[in-house]
Formats: structure tokens, sequence, C-alpha cells
């Protein structure tokens, strides 16, 4: 007994010991160093730090930043204030170029993808170039240039000169990709203004403006330039609070900052648009001549088919509003629109992802002839061309149609080599056309990539790309900011890895592939390329460094400040004047279920991830949505009511399904959907990008049909899906608690006025 | 007549001294369950020092959680000490006697566990003793407006006091001990028994000492768990924590729970220890008299609570109600809750049967610290949970298997404690024992037969 | 160096919400200033996402007439912080320049201060804040990168506050109004966000907070907390006359 009491204790002490020692090894390192308890090393910060200005590529509207550099390292990007698009803000997107560089999973040199094993071989660039030009070479010299397929985004400034020039003095294709292209905006802008450009919409001087589906104050052609305007449009310097009315099926960021929403059946944007051009006319309040060049003369009867009651049925309004209200609601919009000058119609996204979105487009932009806004202050203001005549000032994507034909080419085996760069071809296009699988049938695919995406896991050969942080190049802006703008960009870091910018890739390979092709392109380097520009425009002799001299100086000046813009180079182009509106409408059609039971499928760009080229970045995927606050997943946004009928809760999942495809989604209701419309953020769903992308949520162009509008553009609001209930259920996660958050009645964190006491 | 066979001292002292010269083997299996459970515990706590304590079921907005609830019940148990043997003592109850050591041990020992858990409950648990003043060099002091500086004071000013309560009642025992062993133990009882030869003298001041430390601890029994209240009810960020009277009612909760835990504790030594003739049917009784009398208005401080936040409509206050009475799981916690805090043991304690039984006594003690812990954790996290108006940031909490592996520990900590207290000293004072063992349960006057456990001589 | 303290500064916020479009700028712009751990899909699951700023949205209404309300919410730097008197090593304090600060190497981790701070503006570290190798190359040096187990929130960027201060002093002269921003303020595209010393009375800031301004308010006022974050009331033209918004 003494023995076992003995033991007993001893084998309780040495444990009790052990978990002690344990516990003392497992403090981390750090604490047992000695630190002042009382300090704060903020405050005594120290060290040197620079400021470069650069340009921003995290989203097509590319504006200007200045990159904080400490000790080589880059360690905040922040929006240059001297840049007339950003005016120094910034969206949430661009914060995340850092990661973009410093990305765990970035390419380090480039490889080579063995066809049989599916191994990645690293290789030299050497190795890599070696072996694309010898094929070029080749397929060149066998008079094969054309079986050459060169796809990269959108390009401006010198980077789409040279790329163009490549392609076309080697006789290759050359195709932009844009997963959501503006083909039908940049379509309406030309109907409608007989403009190239697009215009500066000028929002900060506006009373009154009215957005048909442009969610311009998330991800719209430039967020960053209109909420820099927004902000000013509420109550800025010397300025009463501009009113800001939403016309979009969905609630959109850009809805919920909206005074008004009006949520419309998807499709019937013009619709609305033309009943209202219908009750300015009406009420006299329209200008004389748009109004008798609309309607042709005849006054309101021309627009018949445009009755206010007949257009609140149409447009759905009736159904949520009632009757008289939304004939009240279309009558207020179109007085206040008419009086409240300066004011400005604008339209895009959804308005215009229809196969009727050239007609809403049309009808949209037309209002702003009534009110007098074109050309003018607080409305729609045209850009002057390029500074630099030969350098491409605007780019958009290829529509669909063009893709259409290409994976058609590409399955027929026309093509051998295809070069990819900046693209998810395989992400970003609708999965009905099958493209990764057409893109297989090349020999040879050449990715150009600095983190490695669906695209380039295809790839035969990938090449490391810089980031913009580490690359040379330029930019002019569309839309411009009204006036004359080229932004500059500088490596501000050195490059981290064995990669190389792309533009100067095709430098160095044009000469080795033929000796014209080196004549086409008699530059060594982006950074030449973009000094000749700078030359230019240091021969045009304006501009905000004008007094500067020598050139050496005025490129250093230009470069510190990051760009190079001229406030009175203003568009000295007319606008054609109002057309004819059309008599009788055109109506949306839908691929999928036409039953009741369907749900019209309106898929958005994140405000963070946008089409998905930003998913690898982990700021962005936990970046909270700003309607849901839901992050890292993609979800379904059902209206609440719709979701009790379906007896479907937060968190289920369910599966949306259209002609083509299924996705499997995560299901919130929200009180703010119309009952008839599902909406799901895109981004997500990649089957490689970076460990904080891959496989993770679903990628909504799987569902899209590939419905086009007149333009070919690929029409990816018209698409009818029904749910499909799994027995599976998730945590739908967000920022948001767990309670649905409203206000406590008595104690409202927000107080709201009505505003009457001024400012 | 139920006059008790006499029991000489020689008898006394060998039945209430076994614990510690012959140990059943039960006591070897019960404490290798229990000292299983503590490893576990000590196990777990490692693991939160090595990973963080992400590992617990924490949050934001529920940043307090389990840890905290167990420290309150913990307190709460430590009441029962001085509030049997110090105003039991004061006022001469006789019905204290056996009770007195028990109760004063499992304050301790409660006491000591209580203030295990804001410990580990630490981000930086390795820092703890930084909320002491010690670096007087660097000038570097904890805040004292701090309820977190008060709490460890008075936890700790309690601690001692207690601790020397203990020691003062142990020293007569210490000398039967000392008289009974050899050897090295034998020299340690010598040491702690501090010449104590049983003279009137000795007696008197042993007693003097009691007296005196009971009146100097009642206050402290009040402040202690009035200041662990204020951790709650002094922050205006917790708007249902926010309220004056969690003082008062903090304490007669901690009386309710404490006197149950020293029934159940005494009932237990009964069974283990089979000290038949020493914990008896009427000592039992008389608490559970006592236990009645603190329950109702221990209920109607609650009633109060509930109220109040009714009362005013506050928003802030009523989501909490509604989440207690409306939503799982708080609506079967609460339940749960007033069932066996109140609604069951209370009307059964009315029945002289009930109180007089033991196993019924046991059941319905354990139910009363079932329904106190669960009390404790109404109150803490739903407040949490709801916090404030901003509920965009409202949330839930569940506790990790950690925070369970925990809890759990503590409570076969404190019995580790007790069956280790038992193996060193009597759990029942000798010489209490003895006094009392010329008293009978009744005594007849005329026809009536009368309690004779209210006073001594 | 020594930081002067003689400053006449006390700064200060103020939030337009009228403005704010949830666009989620500052966020992430005070994620990348100030060594705020990635909020990985885990640490989201776990209610434990840390953002030093946060955008709450609030619903209001219902389908169609539904609103979606922003409050930009960051730490209130309250003159009479809560946070403060609970914290029992002084972890937590107010400097003489009307900041709440929080000395990460004194905090034990009691999250006293959470719990008693009305804004819900703090944030623990449950875990060990971990980055990718690589992704360290971005931690801003003049920022601690905090350990697991204590507490942080917003500073008001302490860090650039020091730094326009040192540079100040080597100038000779006063800091300048609007010469440095806290990183949210800085990127708010909407102006959202104006910062400032609100000593100053010719300070933008000062301008705002004015107490006659018709739309300021603070949150929780009741409290008397005393923020030093000021904000002003969203515009609804069309709020309902019956509607319960504290609009008067
Ligand atoms: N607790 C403690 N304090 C001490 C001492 C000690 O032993 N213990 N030692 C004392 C002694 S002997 C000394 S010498 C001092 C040293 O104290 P400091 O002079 O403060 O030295 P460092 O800590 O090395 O910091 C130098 C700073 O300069 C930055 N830096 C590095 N290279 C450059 C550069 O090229 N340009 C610019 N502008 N900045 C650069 C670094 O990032 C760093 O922030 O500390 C003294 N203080
Ligand atoms: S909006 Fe786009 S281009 Fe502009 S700063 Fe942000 S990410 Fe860069
Ligand atoms: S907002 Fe909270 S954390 Fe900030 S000072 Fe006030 S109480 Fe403290
Ligand atoms: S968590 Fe840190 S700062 Fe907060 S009260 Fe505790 S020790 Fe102080
Ligand atoms: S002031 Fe600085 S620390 Fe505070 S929220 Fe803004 S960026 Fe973050
Ligand atoms: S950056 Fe400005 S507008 Fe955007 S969410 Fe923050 S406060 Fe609101």
């Amino acid at each position: 007994m003494d023995l076992t009491r003995r033991r007993f204790l001893q084998l309780s002490g040495v444990g009790a010991l052990g978990a002690i020692v344990f516990n003392g090894c497992s403090i981390p390192e750090t604490e047992l160093e000695i630190q002042s308890p009382v300090l704060i090393p903020e405050d005594v910060v120290a060290g040197g730090e620079s400021w470069y200005a650069s340009l921003c590529r995290q989203c097509p509207s590319v504006e200007g930043v200045l990159v904080r550099v400490v000790e080589g390292r880059a360690k905040k990007v922040e929006g240059n204030p001297e840049y007339p698009l950003n005016l120094g803000k910034h969206s949430a997107r661009c914060e995340a170029a850092l990661q973009e560089l410093y990305h765990p999973d970035r390419l380090q040199q480039p490889f080579r993808r063995d066809g049989a094993t599916g191994q990645n071989k690293p290789i030299t660039w050497d190795e890599g170039l070696n072996e694309l030009v010898t094929r070029l070479k080749a397929l060149r010299d066998a008079g094969q240039a054309s079986r050459v397929l060169v796809i990269t985004d959108p390009l401006r400034g010198h980077l789409g000169k040279v790329t163009q020039l490549f392609a076309a003095a080697y006789g290759a294709q050359h195709l932009a990709f844009e997963p959501m292209e503006r083909v039908v905006l940049r379509q309406a802008i030309k109907d409608v203004y007989g403009q190239d450009r697009l215009p500066h919409f000028d929002i900060g001087n506006s009373a009154y403006v009215l957005s048909f589906g442009a969610d311009f104050l998330g991800t719209w052609v430039s967020p960053v330039s209109h909420s820099v305007a927004y902000g000013e449009f509420r109550q800025g310097e010397g300025r009463g609070r501009g009113l800001l009315v939403q016309v979009e099926p969905r609630f959109s960021m850009t809805a919920a900052s909206a005074d008004r929403w009006l949520p419309v059946r998807p499709g019937t944007e013009g619709l609305l648009a033309l009943a209202l051009a219908r009750e300015i006319i009406a009420e006299g309040l329209a200008d004389p001549d748009a109004a008798r060049a609309l309607t042709d003369g005849r006054g309101i009867a021309a627009l018949d088919a445009y009755g206010l009651e007949r257009v609140a049925d149409d447009t759905g309004l009736t159904t949520y509003f009632g009757k008289e209200r939304a004939v009240q609601l279309i009558q207020e919009v179109a007085h206040d629109f008419a009086t409240k000058r300066p004011s400005l119609a604008l339209g895009g996204d959804t308005a215009a992802a229809h196969t009727n979105g050239l007609f809403n487009l049309r009808a949209i932009y037309a209002l702003n002839y009534l009110v007098g806004s074109v050309g003018a202050k607080g409305g729609v203001i045209f850009n002057p061309p390029s500074p630099i005549d030969d350098v491409p000032d605007t780019a958009s994507g290829a529509p669909l149609s063009r893709w259409q034909e290409v994976a058609e080419r590409l399955q027929r085996g026309e093509f051998d080599v295809v070069i990819t760069r900046g693209v998810n071809l395989v992400h970003g296009l609708p999965g009905a056309l099958q493209f990764q699988e057409a893109l297989k049938k090349a020999d040879l695919i050449v990715s150009f990539a600095s983190v490695p995406d669906d695209t380039t896991a295809i790839a035969d050969l990938v090449l490391s790309e810089h980031v913009a942080l580490e690359a040379w190049g330029d930019d002019i802006p569309d839309p411009a900011p009204g006036y004359q703008t080229v932004g500059f960009q500088q490596p501000v870091v050195r490059p981290l890895y064995d990669s190389r910018a792309f533009g100067d890739v095709l430098l160095a390979i044009a000469p080795e592939i033929g000796d014209d092709l080196g004549a086409a392109l008699p530059w060594n380097t982006m950074q030449d390329v973009v000094k000749e520009g700078a030359q230019r425009l240091f021969a045009l002799n304006r501009g905000w460094a004008k007094a500067t001299a020598p050139f050496d100086a005025f490129w250093v000046r230009v470069l510190g400040g990051g760009g190079w813009w001229d406030t009175t180079a203003i568009s000295a182009q007319k606008a054609p004047g109002a057309s004819k509106a059309p008599a009788e409408p055109v109506r949306p059609s839908f691929a999928g279920d036409a039953s009741s039971d369907a749900f019209y499928l309106l898929p958005f760009r994140s405000h963070a991830l946008l089409e998905g080229r930003n998913a690898h970045l982990p700021w962005l995927q936990a970046s909270p949505d700003p309607t849901t606050t839901g992050v890292w997943q993609t979800w379904v946004e059902i209206n609440q009511k719709e979701a009790e009928r379906l007896e479907i809760r937060e968190g289920d999942l369910v599966e949306l399904v259209s002609p083509a495809g299924a996705i499997e989604v995560i299901v919130y209701p929200t009180p703010a959907a119309a009952p008839d419309v599902l909406s799901v953020p895109m981004g997500q769903g990649h089957a490689s990008y970076g460990r904080y992308a891959k496989k993770r949520g679903a990628n909504p162009f799987q569902v899209i049909a590939p419905q086009k509008d007149e333009t070919g553009a690929l029409a990816w609001a018209a698409t009818r899906v029904v749910i499909r209930k799994t027995e599976k259920r998730t945590r739908m996660i967000k920022l948001e608690g767990l309670v649905e958050a409203r206000q406590m009645e008595e104690s409202p964190v927000i107080q709201v006025t009505r505003g009457e006491e001024g400012s | 007549m139920q006059d008790r066979r006499t029991l000489t001292d020689i008898q006394v002292n060998e039945t209430l001294t076994n614990t510690v010269l012959k140990t059943p083997l039960l006591w070897y299996v019960i404490l290798a369950f229990m000292g299983g459970i503590v490893m576990l515990g000590v196990v777990a706590v490692g693991l939160l020092v090595n990973m963080g304590q992400g590992l617990n079921g924490y949050n934001r907005p529920v940043m307090w959680a389990f840890f905290l609830t167990n420290m309150v019940f913990w307190i709460g148990i430590s009441h029962a000490g001085v509030m049997l043997s110090a105003i039991l003592r004061l006022a001469q109850a006789e019905f204290r006697r056996p009770a007195t050591r028990a109760a004063e041990v499992l304050t301790v020992f409660a006491l000591a566990t209580a203030g295990l858990m804001p410990i580990v409950h630490l981000g930086r648990l390795w820092r703890a003793y930084w909320i002491f003043p010690y670096d007087f060099s660097r000038g570097i002091w904890p805040d004292v407006r701090s309820q977190a500086v008060w709490d460890p004071h008075a936890i700790s000013t309690y601690l001692i006091g207690s601790s020397l309560f203990i020691f003062v009642a142990l020293i007569p025992d210490l000398a039967v001990l000392r008289d009974r062993t050899t050897g090295i133990v034998h020299s340690i009882y010598t040491m702690l028994a501090m010449g104590w030869r049983g003279t009137v003298r000795q007696w008197r001041l042993q007693a003097i000492a009691g007296i005196i430390l009971s009146a100097l601890l009642l206050p402290v029994f009040v402040s202690v768990h009035s200041i662990v209240s204020w951790d709650f009810s002094m922050l205006v960020g917790v708007p249902s924590w926010h309220t004056t009277i969690f003082a008062p009612y903090f304490v007669i909760g901690a009386v309710h729970s404490g006197v149950a835990g020293v029934i159940t504790v005494l009932v237990l030594m009964r069974w283990l220890f089979g000290w038949h003739d020493y914990i008896r049917r009427e000592h039992i009784d008389s608490l559970a008299r006592l236990l009645f009398v603190v329950a109702l208005a221990w209920f109607f401080f609650f009633m109060l609570e509930f109220m109040f936040g009714l009362y005013h409509q506050e928003g802030t206050e009523m989501v909490v109600r509604e989440l207690w009475l409306f939503h799982a799981p708080w609506n079967a916690i609460f339940v749960i809750f007033i069932l066996t805090a109140f609604v069951i043991p209370v009307p059964l304690w009315l029945f002289r049967s009930v109180r007089r039984s033991f196993p019924l006594m046991f059941f319905t003690t354990i139910l009363v610290n079932v329904g106190m812990w669960l009390e404790r954790f109404l109150l803490i996290i739903p407040g949490l949970e709801r916090k404030h108006p901003f509920t965009f940031s409202w949330g839930e909490y569940a506790p990790s298997i950690f925070e369970i592996t925990i809890i759990t520990a503590t409570f076969a900590l404190v019995a580790t404690m007790i069956l280790l207290f038992a193996r060193a000293f009597p759990l029942i004072p000798l010489g209490d024992a003895k006094e009392a063992r010329v008293l009978r349960d009744e005594i007849r006057i005329g026809r009536r037969t009368v309690q004779a456990v209210l006073r001594e001589e | 160096m020594t930081v002067r303290t003689e400053w006449d500064h006390k700064w200060s916020m103020v939030v337009d919400i009228d403005r704010c479009t949830g666009c989620q700028a500052c966020v992430v712009a005070c994620q990348a200033e100030n060594n705020v751990p990635i909020n990985t899909e885990d640490i989201f699951k776990q209610s434990r996402a840390i953002e030093w700023i946060r955008i709450e949205r609030y619903w209001e209404g219902e389908f169609p007439d539904v609103k979606a309300r922003y409050l930009p919410a960051m730490c209130q730097h309250c003159g009479n912080a809560p946070c403060e008197p609970v914290c029992p090593v002084y972890a937590t304090y107010h400097n003489d320049e009307g900041l709440n600060v929080q000395v990460y190497n004194r905090c034990i981790g009691t999250r006293f201060c959470a719990n008693n701070c009305p804004f819900e503006m703090r944030f623990f570290n449950w875990w060990q804040p971990v980055w990718p190798e690589s992704l360290r190359n971005q931690l801003n040096p003049d920022v601690t990168v905090r350990n697991r187990g204590i507490m942080e929130k917003c500073t008001f960027c302490v860090q650039r506050i020091r730094r326009a201060e040192r540079t100040a002093i080597q100038e000779e002269r006063d800091v300048k109004d609007g010469e440095f921003a806290p990183a949210c303020v800085q990127a708010c595209p909407t102006g959202t966000l104006v910062f400032g010393n609100s000593n100053d009375p010719n300070s933008r800031v000062a301008q705002l907070m004015k107490s006659d301004h018709p739309r300021r308010y603070r949150l929780l006022e009741h409290l008397g907390t005393e923020p030093n974050v000021v904000y002003l009331k969203k515009v609804d033209p069309y709020l309902k006359e019956e509607a319960h918004n504290g609009s008067h």
C-alpha cells in the first residue's frame, strides 16, 4: 500500500512537471525577450521612406498611385493626389497590388509543362524564349504566321502599341479579352454621341444622377473617379446635395447609396428611359430641339409605345409598388430629372448585358440630350483624342461572337501557337463555349503570368511575368477626365524573381524572329518605348510640366508626378444631336426556363475580386461585400420572402441550373432583392490561382448562357435559372454578426435626417 | 427518545482521524480518477499556452465566457465556508459543528480554483503577475481603478483569511495527530501544532482567535463577491450587466450555491468515511432550513434583476430577456436553471422527510448548483452576445472542448484537493465533535420534543 | 528620440455617413498600413475577423422600399474612454493628444477593455498572426506586429502622426492641416472621413465638428464617453415621416 501511494504520487508529480515544462516551452520566443512594457514603438518611428509615382493595374480603369518603399520593399499603395482620375484616392483593390507583388505562389522562373506527365519543369528564360522563337520563326518561315494567336487584356498606351506592332509585323492575330467587355457601351456612345472614346461623366457637378444598371460606385468603368465625384455630389464645397436614382434590377452598391432604388425587371431599362423621355416631353420640360429630333417632329405620339402605365407594368414596377405609386414614381423621376439640372443619365452593366442591350443604352444616353447635358458641365463631357496619335487610347475586349468564332477555329485546329497574357480565358468565358477544350487543340500554349491561373494551368510554356510594380509602362486613360492625360508607370522595386515584362519579351524576340520584325520594333526595352512617348509629349510643349527643360528634367518631373496632362486640351468634337427613338421597343429574350419557377440570374462583379482577376489576393478575398458583407465564398442573394416560400435558409447550399450548366452556391436571403431575381457575385470558382483562390466558391460563367446582343457582345444578364435544393448546409461567412442587422428603434447608431435644415 | 450512543474520546479520535491514519482503498480510486481529470485539464491549459486562446470558443463580441462563469461559480461555492463558520460561530449555532471544517476547506479550495480561472482566461497568462505592484524600480504600477486589480486582491485576502481560519481551528487536531504519528510525519505535525497541549488558556485563545477571525472575515466575504459582481456591473459597455443590483444579488446567490455545496460535500463525506455518528440528520435538516431562507431571498433578487430589465423597456435589456426566453439554446438553459435552482429543490425542503434524507438532500443540493452554474452562464454570455445597439456585431458563443475539459477539471481539482486534505488533516474538528458528543439530538421538555442543536450549553 | 509633448494637438475624425458608399477602401487601407493579420476564411468563421475600421451595414425597410445604411466605425478615441480604467496594467491609456493608446507590450489579454468598449472597437489576437514568408515583405516597419494574446484597435495611425510631428520639429514649424492623413482617411474616395487637429479652429475637422453643425451627432452619446469621432447624419430626402430614425 505504501509503495502504491508513493508510486502514485510520483507519477502524478511527473505528469504535472511535464505539463509545466510543456507550458514553459510553448511561450512564444518573442515573449521572453525583455521588452519595455510601456513604450509604444509607433511613438518613435524612424527610418527613411520613399514614395514613387506609378500606375495601378488591379482593375481596368488604371489610376495613378504612389507607392511607399522602405529599404527596397514596397510597403503601401496610395492614390496619387496629382493624378487627374483618382485625385489621391483609391479603392480596396489597388492596395492589394502589394499582395500580388509578394504573393507566396508567384512564379519565380519560367517553366515547361510536360504534356505527357503533366509535370512542371523549371527552365531558364533562354530555354523558354528559344523554344518560342524557334516555333514562331518556323511557322512564319512556312508562311503560317496566321496560325499564331495572341490574346491579351485590353492594352492601352505603349504596351498596346508594341503588342499591335508585333502581331501585325509577325502576321499573327491579336485579340483582347475582358470577361465583361464594354462593346455595347462603346457602340451606344458612338451611336448616340458620335464619340470614339468613352466620355467623362461629370457626376461631381451634377445635381441629379439617373443611373440605369451601372454600378458606377462599385465596379463600373472608373469607380474611384466616380466615387471622388460622388463625394462632391453629396454636398461638396459650396454646393447643395445631389440626388441619385438607381434603376437596376439588382441592389448593387450604387443602388444602396442611391436616394431611390427602382428595381425594374431585367432588360426593361430602355423602356423606362423612353417612358421618362415621353413624360419629360409631355410636361414641356425637354430641350425643344432634342425633343423634336427624338420624336421625329411628331411629338409624344411618336412615343406612344412608351406610355406611363404600360411601362409601369412592363418594367415590373406595378408589381412591386402598385400601379398608382409606380406611375407616380416614374412621373416624379421624369420631373426631377428634367428640372434639377444639371442632370445626368448614364447606363451600363446589367442594362447593357441583354439581348436588347444596345436598345437600352441608346435610349438611356439619349435622355441627356433632352436636358441639355450633352457636352455640358454636370453632364456628359467628351474626351479629346490621345496626345500621342499612334498609341492606342481606347481598348475593349472582343465581343462574344469573336470568341465563339475563335473557339470553332481552335477546334478545327487552325491555330498552332496561342500566346496569352493577363487573361484567364478558361475562367472568364461562358462555360458553354468549352474554351478550355478548344484551347488544348493548339500545339503550344504560351502563357505569361505572375501568379498561375486556370489558363496557365493548361499552358505548355509558362513565362514568369513582372507584376505592375516591377515594370515600365504608361496609360492613356479611357475615359479620360475630360482632357488629355497620360500616366506613367515606373518600377518601384527591383524584380523579386527571375521574371520579365511582357513588352520587354516581345521587343527581345522580335529581331530574333525576323529582321523586319526587329525593324518594326526598334526598341530594346519598354523603358525606352515609354521614354520615347514622353519625348513626344515634351515636344508638344504644353501640359503641367511645360516649362521644364531639358528633356531629362522633364522626364524626371513627369515620372515623379505620375504622368502628363493638359487641362486645356479638351474635346473639340461635337455631338450629332438626338436621333429618332425607335417606335417599338426591343424586348429582351432570355435563355432558360421561362416558367414562373425560374429566376432571372444577375451575376455581378465582386467589388474586390471583379470577375475573378483579383481572387488570388487575400485582402480582397477578405473584403466584405458592401451589401451582404459576404467574404471568401460564392453566395446567391435571394429575396427573403421567396426564400421562405422555397423553404431555404441562409447557409443552405443550392444549385442554380441553367441550360448552360449548374453551380452550387450558398443561400443568402436579403430584404434587398426583387422576388424574381437571383444575384451571384463573380470572382470565385478557380481551379487554380494560388492558395487563396484555388477551389473556392463557384464561377457564374458556368451557368451564363452564351446569349448575345446585336453587337455580338455577351448578354450576361440574359439567363434564367431554377433553384435545385441540395441537402447540404454550410455557414455563410460574412462580417455581419449572426443576427440580421437592423437598428434598434430607440437607439439608432445611424441617424438620418430629411435634410431640410440645409447642409 | 433518540439518545445517541455515547462515544468515548478515544472513539472520536479514532474515527475522525481514520482518514489520516488509515486510508480507505476507495480514497485511492477516487483520487486517481479525479487526478486524471485534473491532468487532462493541465494538458488543456498547456495547449492554450501553446496555441493561444483561439482554441476556446471566444469570439467578438463574446470575449468572456466559460472560464469567468466558472470563476463566479467557484467564488460562490467558497462563500459557504465563511457563511457557516463565521456566522454560525458568532451565533453559536450548534449544528455547525461537523460542517465547519468541511465548509472552510471547501472555501479555500473553491477559492483557489476560482482564482485560477481568470489566469487561465488571460491572453498572456505567463504575464499574470503584472496585475500586482511589483516593479517599483521602474515605476510601473497596475491601475488601481481596474476591477481586474481589485479582484485578485480581494480574492487573495479572502484566501489568506480563510486559510488562517482553518489553521487556527486545526491546531488542536494537529496535536492529536502529532501524538499518534511517528517519524517525519510526526515532526511535521509537531511543527504545525505549535506546542498545543490543550491547556485552558490555549483553548481560550484558540476560541477567541476563531471569533475574531470570524468577525474580520465577514466583511471580506460580503466584499469579495460584491467586487466580483462589479467586474460585470460596472461595465457600461455591456448594458445588461450594467445594473446596481448585482452586488447583493451575487452575494446571496453565492450563499445559495455555497451552502448547497457544503451539504453535498457533507453527505459525500458521510458516505465515503462512514461518519454516520458525526454528520447526522439534524445537521443537514438545519442546513436545509437555512438554505430554504437563502433560496427565497436569492429568488427575490433574481426576480428583481429580471424585472428591472423589463420595467424600463430598454431595447438592450429586452433583447437579452428575449434571448433567455425565446431563443435556443438559451430558453432551454433558462428553464433548466429555474427548475434546478429553485422550482424543484426549494418546495421539497418544506418537507421534513426530505430535509432529513441524505440521498434527497444530496440530489437537491446538486440540482441547486447545476442551476446556479447555469445562472452565471445566463448572466454573463447573453449580455455579451447582444452587447449594445450595434446589432451588426451581435454574435453567438459555444464552448470548445478545451473549455469543457478545463471546467470539468476544476471540479476534479476541488475534489482532489479535499481528498488530499482529508489524507493529512481531520475533516471534522475533533474538539467540536467531543464537545457535542454529550448533547442529544432532541430533548424532551414536558410532552414536547424540541431540537437540541440550536445552542450550546 | 524623445517625443515632444507640448503640442497643442487633439486628433479628431469626422465621418459624413451621407457620403459613404460602403466601398471598403478604408478597411483594406487600414489593414495594409497597420499590419492587421489576414482575415482568413477560418477566422471569419470563428467571428474573429480583425478590422480596425469596419463598415457596418444596417437594413432598413422591406423590398422594394429597402435601404442599406452604412456606418464606418473605428475606435472613437473617447475622451472619457470606458476601456481605459478597466485595464489592470495601463496597457490602454489616454495620451495628451486625445488618442486612446494601446501598449501592446503591456497588455496581458484580460479582454476587460473589449467588454467595456460600447462601440465594439477592440480586437483580440486569438491566434498568433501568420503571413507566408514572402508576404511579410509588405509589413509596415513603423508598426508593431502584434503577438497573440493581446488586444489591438485603431490607433488613428499614430505612426503617421508621429512622423508628421517629427518632420514638423525638424522643419521648426507646427503640423499643417491636411499635411498627412491616417490610411483610411487618405484612401476614402468619397471624402466620408476627415481627420485633423480639432484644437486648431481653422482645421477642416474643427469646422465640421462644430457643435452647431445641423447634422452633427456622436455614437451612443448618452453613455458620456465623449467620443472624439463626430458623425454627420445620413440625409434621406425620401425618409418617411413616421420613421424612427432620430431625425428631428
Ligand atoms: N536598449 C538599448 N538601447 C540602445 C543600445 C543598447 O544596447 N540597448 N545601444 C545604443 C547604441 S550603442 C547605439 S549606436 C544606438 C543605435 O540606435 P539607432 O541609431 O536608432 O540604430 P538602429 O536601431 O540600428 O536604427 C537605425 C535606423 O535607421 C534605418 N536605416 C538603415 N539604413 C538606413 C539608411 O541608409 N538611411 C536611412 N535614413 N535610414 C537607414 C533603419 O531602418 C533603422 O530604423 O542605440 C543605443 N540604444
Ligand atoms: S480603381 Fe482600379 S485602377 Fe483605380 S486605383 Fe483602384 S484598383 Fe487601381
Ligand atoms: S471606442 Fe472603445 S476602444 Fe476606443 S476609446 Fe472608446 S471605449 Fe476605448
Ligand atoms: S486586454 Fe490588455 S489592454 Fe485590455 S484590459 Fe486587458 S490588459 Fe488591458
Ligand atoms: S485611423 Fe488608422 S488605425 Fe484607425 S481605422 Fe483609420 S487607418 Fe486604421
Ligand atoms: S472608404 Fe469611405 S466611402 Fe468607402 S467605405 Fe470607407 S468610409 Fe465609406
